[in-house]
């Protein structure tokens, strides 16, 4: 699967994301033939349509959204760099790396960048602030059709009035890593990659 | 169990009140204690009796002497056996009584060791009175009736989410732990006995097969014992779903064990063939366990479903639809608390889902106090059972059985954390290796399995007696005291004591939404992708099946938030405002609703959308007028000792004098901004003229306010000023919105109880759109005498005859 000509993946390439991302060499390689079993079209990238083929995706409430998260500012395809840099932030969180030198900078699948990972799927504006309507919008996506607005509304409300802590009646980065700090992040946004 | 007399003594008796009590209580034991010898007593001669009587009744059929009318009697024979149940179980709750009364003992000691101590001198009393100790710990009594109830409030309220997360884990703990201890305790101490000193021993005759047994007996850890120590030690929730998740699983292995060296410790010999047979028999067991329980809990589950109609025998379906898949799966050899706890955790979120509040309360409560009766008197006839002996004391075998277990215990756990953990996200530190190890503990199943070991196959019961009893002291004794200041000290995470917030449900279900996508992206089935697998089947069939009316389409969320504003509705009258007032309640109440979506209700069979139906109406009705309930769905499960206080059962009435917190609300709403945007409503919709008519001032309403729905009444007498300012958020009356029994304003209704006055009512905890509306031009009186009605309903306990109010849709 991952001898197609015009995609072969290099020992540097796997070197470079093995550093960049903290996966393991079987981890990348067991990766990339799911990445290249993705790509039917064969040019080393992934479009949307792509990912909108996966079935179970579809009927995922926040499929779309997850799928946007894999995709760069503004572009339509995504190579394997980014697609495991994506990937990336579920790795679970290894002890040995809690030690780690405290000045490199933080591994993409520290708690902070998990949060930030999910705290943008809410965020679609990308103005750090989940305002009402992007909560609502969520929401909406999560619950269904039959409830009504009023009510989606009120959840909405009391959501924000919950975490609110400054006054914006929006909910901020900050104040969502507090919100979250008794629910166990590492555990619930990891995937156990296996090896 | 909250000691509410000893609160409500007045301060000055405080100090007396316990040494009073106890003087009773002790008084009280050794009446019984009296009593129980006599009863004793009587019993050999209940045949005699008989006989005596057969004798006379024919004599008398002959002669008919004529005897003065005995004008008092006593004929204790009849009763004696339902009387000494209830004595001995009015002992134990007197004993739990009494715990209580002295906090500073029963924190340092655990209840299960006074007990034991209660129990031993009561056998001792008993003893010493000469009469023959009752077999209290009987096998039959134990299994059948003390048991039961324990697994069934373990397992109704389970807590299903940590189990199934670590259900890997706990699994490897149970059977593969419970394995390797039987075998390593029975293993050496065949070696032990095989010791040959100079002066050979009674125990060199111990074959191996009984040693094997023996040792399947003594590993497994008791359920009884974990749960009675470890509520009272408040870890965190991972370390009590583990030990007590194997406490409960590990039955399988140790029924099959039992029966497997049993059967064939007569014989002498075990096969391969047996070996592997036994193997078959614990996958048997332990998954024929689970089915036949999962079968029940379907059953009752359905069978809940129609009981709309006869609320009252709700609690009694749970019962014994549970009991039953016990005593079924015990007919078979299989293993009775796995289907119990399946059963009940099977049962448990369509059986809520149907019936009323009332029943769900009593499930709770009869739960909690068959639960709590059962582990102290299993406690106590522990210790009465000590007395009682046989006892064959033999110092090696006990001390070793004793240091083995221990060993085995630790290194089993560290031996299977090393390998678990290669496969955990979440790693256990060495400090939850240490608890796990530590809170091993055996207790009355052990003694019981060995009280039913056959004498005559089994020379050396007695002996195996003596050494299980002293192990669970052991265990119990000084694992249970010393583990509280072991957690102190290691510093151990406690249980977190905070309510589930909303928040936290809503970005929890977006967590599992999300990695579900990620991991059908990778390719990966794990443990999200199946979880969600589930759900979408749960959601589409079964609940469809298993759940009565528009429960069934009720998403988790919605059902999850209602609670929660209930609550916090009931929190925020309590506490006069408080730290935080619910500004969002569900506001079904806005001026939106004025056109409800869609036509009047139809009876309660029509409902498209998702409305609460009757149950959830007469629930919420009870909520707000007697009790502080916590979210049901996040119970605080298997805490025996601690059910939720009532706060409003005795301070009902003082709440409803509070105006003072009242006004202090006013000054509170005066402070909070408005800062929610909220898309405007019509600004001069019908409502809103009426209610300015209503209030007769022209309350500011902004239409950003008309979302929120708690309200303060408008009407100006109650209230000293109702803010104006725009700042306010909100509190609405939306006099359109008639009807709905349990739209109870809080507030309002207080007011009303306390003032009898007729109120114009819109209440606020709207979870009721404006329905049966025959247009937005009622007559308002109309509407004030009925809402006056209504909430004076409300207020008394509308039972279940309160029907016409009930068939009213809850959500739009």
């Amino acid at each position: 699967m991952g001898s197609r000509a015009s995609t072969l993946l290099r020992e540097e390439e796997i070197e470079e994301i093995k550093k960049e991302t903290g996966f393991s060499h079987s981890q990348i390689t067991r990766l990339y033939s799911r990445f290249t079993s993705l790509d039917k079209g064969e040019n080393g990238t992934l479009s949307r349509e792509d990912f909108q083929r996966i079935p179970e995706l579809a009927i995922n409430p926040l499929g779309d959204r997850i799928i946007n998260a894999f995709f760069p500012e503004g572009e339509d395809q995504v190579n394997f760099r980014g697609f495991m840099r994506t990937l990336a932030h579920f790795r679970p969180i290894e002890d040995n790396e809690k030690s780690r030198n405290p000045t490199a900078s933080e591994p993409l699948n520290s708690r902070t960048n998990k949060l930030l990972f999910a705290f943008r799927l809410y965020d679609l504006d990308r103005d750090d602030k989940i305002s009402r309507d992007e909560l609502l919008q969520v929401l909406r996506m999560m619950v269904g059709v039959n409830i009504s607005d009023e009510q989606l509304g009120s959840i909405a409300d009391r959501t924000i009035q919950e975490a609110d802590t400054n006054g914006d009646s929006s909910i901020s980065f900050n104040e969502f890593i507090k919100v979250l700090e008794k629910v166990d992040v590492e555990q619930k946004m990891s995937i156990r990659f296996l090896h | 169990m909250p000691l509410r007399t000893g609160s409500h003594s007045p301060a000055g008796f405080g100090k007396s009140l316990p040494e009073r009590g106890l003087l009773l209580l002790m008084v009280l034991v050794f009446l019984e204690g009296s009593v129980l010898p006599l009863g004793a007593a009587s019993s050999p001669d209940i045949s005699h009796q008989a006989n005596l009587d057969d004798h006379k009744a024919a004599h008398e059929g002959h002669n008919s002497t004529k005897k003065p009318f005995p004008v008092l009697a006593l004929e204790y024979d009849r009763v004696q056996i339902p009387f000494e149940i209830s004595l001995w179980v009015l002992l134990a709750s007197l004993m739990k009584l009494g715990f209580h009364l002295i906090p500073r003992l029963s924190s340092i000691v655990p209840e299960s060791c006074l007990l034991i101590v209660v129990g031993l001198l009561v056998g001792g009393l008993i003893k010493l009175a000469g009469e023959e100790v009752p077999p209290v710990l009987d096998s039959r009594l134990f299994f059948l009736c003390l048991l039961p109830p324990i697994i069934l409030d373990a397992g109704y309220f389970l807590p299903i989410r940590p189990f199934m997360e670590n259900l890997g884990t706990i699994l490897m703990f149970a059977v593969v732990g419970t394995l390797w201890n039987a075998f390593f305790i029975g293993g050496v101490l065949y070696g032990v006995t095989q010791i040959q000193p100079a002066n050979p021993s009674s125990l060199n005759q111990i074959e191996l097969l009984p040693c094997l047994l023996f040792g399947s007996i003594i590993s497994a850890v008791d359920p009884v014992a974990v749960l009675a120590v470890f509520e009272e030690i408040h870890i965190n929730e991972l370390l009590h779903i583990l030990v007590f998740g194997e406490s409960l699983l590990n039955d399988a292995v140790t029924v099959v064990l039992y029966h497997l060296f049993e059967e064939y410790a007569g014989v002498g010999t075990v096969t391969l063939l047996d070996g592997i047979l036994g193997v078959i028999s614990f996958l048997v067991v332990a998954l024929g366990g689970v089915l036949v329980g999962a079968i029940y809990g379907i059953l009752a589950a359905f069978t809940s479903r129609f009981t709309s109609h006869t609320r009252v025998i709700e609690p009694l379906f749970v019962f014994v639809y549970s009991y039953m898949a016990y005593l079924s799966a015990e007919i078979f050899h299989l293993s009775g608390i796995m289907a119990l706890i399946a059963c009940g955790a099977v049962m448990r979120p369509y059986v809520e889902a149907n019936i009323s509040h009332k029943s769900h309360t009593t499930i709770k409560y009869f739960l909690k106090m068959w639960s709590s009766v059962s582990e102290t008197l299993i406690f106590i006839f522990l210790g009465v059972a000590t007395v009682d002996g046989p006892h064959a004391w033999n110092w090696t075998f006990v001390t070793v059985t004793v240091i083995l277990c221990l060993v085995a215990r630790v290194i089993g756990v560290v031996g299977l954390t090393f390998v678990i953990n290669k496969f955990r996200i979440v790693k256990l530190t060495t400090k939850d290796q240490f608890i796990i190890a530590y809170g091993g503990l055996r207790g009355a199943i052990a003694f019981s399995l060995g009280f039913l070991l056959n004498e005559d196959h089994f020379p050396m019961r007695k002996m195996f007696l003596t050494a299980i009893i002293t192990v669970i002291f052991f265990t119990v004794f000084v694992q249970g005291m010393t583990i509280k200041p072991l957690v102190e000290l290691l510093a151990v995470k406690k249980k977190q004591e905070a309510k589930r917030s909303i928040n936290e449900e809503i970005h929890t279900q977006f967590l599992d939404h999300l990695l579900t996508g990620i991991e059908d992206i990778c390719g990966h089935y794990g443990h999200h992708h199946w979880k969600d697998k589930l759900n979408r089947f749960n959601k589409k069939y079964v609940k469809k099946c298993l759940i009565a009316g528009e429960r069934s389409k009720e998403p988790q969320l919605i059902a999850f938030y209602h609670k929660m504003e209930m609550k916090q509705a009931i929190e925020l009258v309590e506490s006069g405002g408080g730290s935080k007032l619910p500004s969002a309640v569900p506001s079904t109440v806005s001026m939106q609703n004025i056109q409800p979506k869609k036509p009047p209700p139809a009876k309660a069979a029509e409902r498209a959308l998702p409305q609460l139906p009757k149950g959830r109406e007469e629930e919420i009705r009870k909520i707000l007028r007697s009790n502080l309930q916590r979210t049901r769905q996040r119970l605080r499960s298997y805490n025996r000792h601690t059910l939720v206080a009532d706060p409003y059962e005795d301070g009902f009435s003082e709440l409803l004098i509070k105006k003072q917190k009242m006004v202090e609300l006013e000054k509170k709403i005066k402070e909070m901004s408005n800062y929610l945007t909220v898309p405007a409503a019509p600004p001069d919709s019908p409502t809103m003229r009426r209610a300015r008519l209503a209030s007769g001032r022209d309350t500011d309403f902004k239409p950003a306010q008309q979302q929120k729905g708690n309200k303060n009444c408008s009407d100006p007498q109650a209230y000293s000023v109702k803010p104006v300012s725009d700042s306010v958020p909100t509190i609405q009356v939306d006099l359109a919105s008639p009807q709905s029994p349990d739209s109870v304003n809080l507030l309002d209704e207080f007011k009303h109880a306390g003032q009898q006055q007729p109120q114009v009512e819109d209440q606020g905890l709207m979870m009721k759109p404006p329905s049966g509306q025959s247009g937005p031009n009622k007559p308002h009186e109309a509407d004030q005498a009925r809402d006056q009605q209504k909430l004076t309903r409300c207020l008394s306990d509308p039972g279940p005859s309160a029907d016409e109010d009930e068939d009213e849709p809850f959500l739009p």
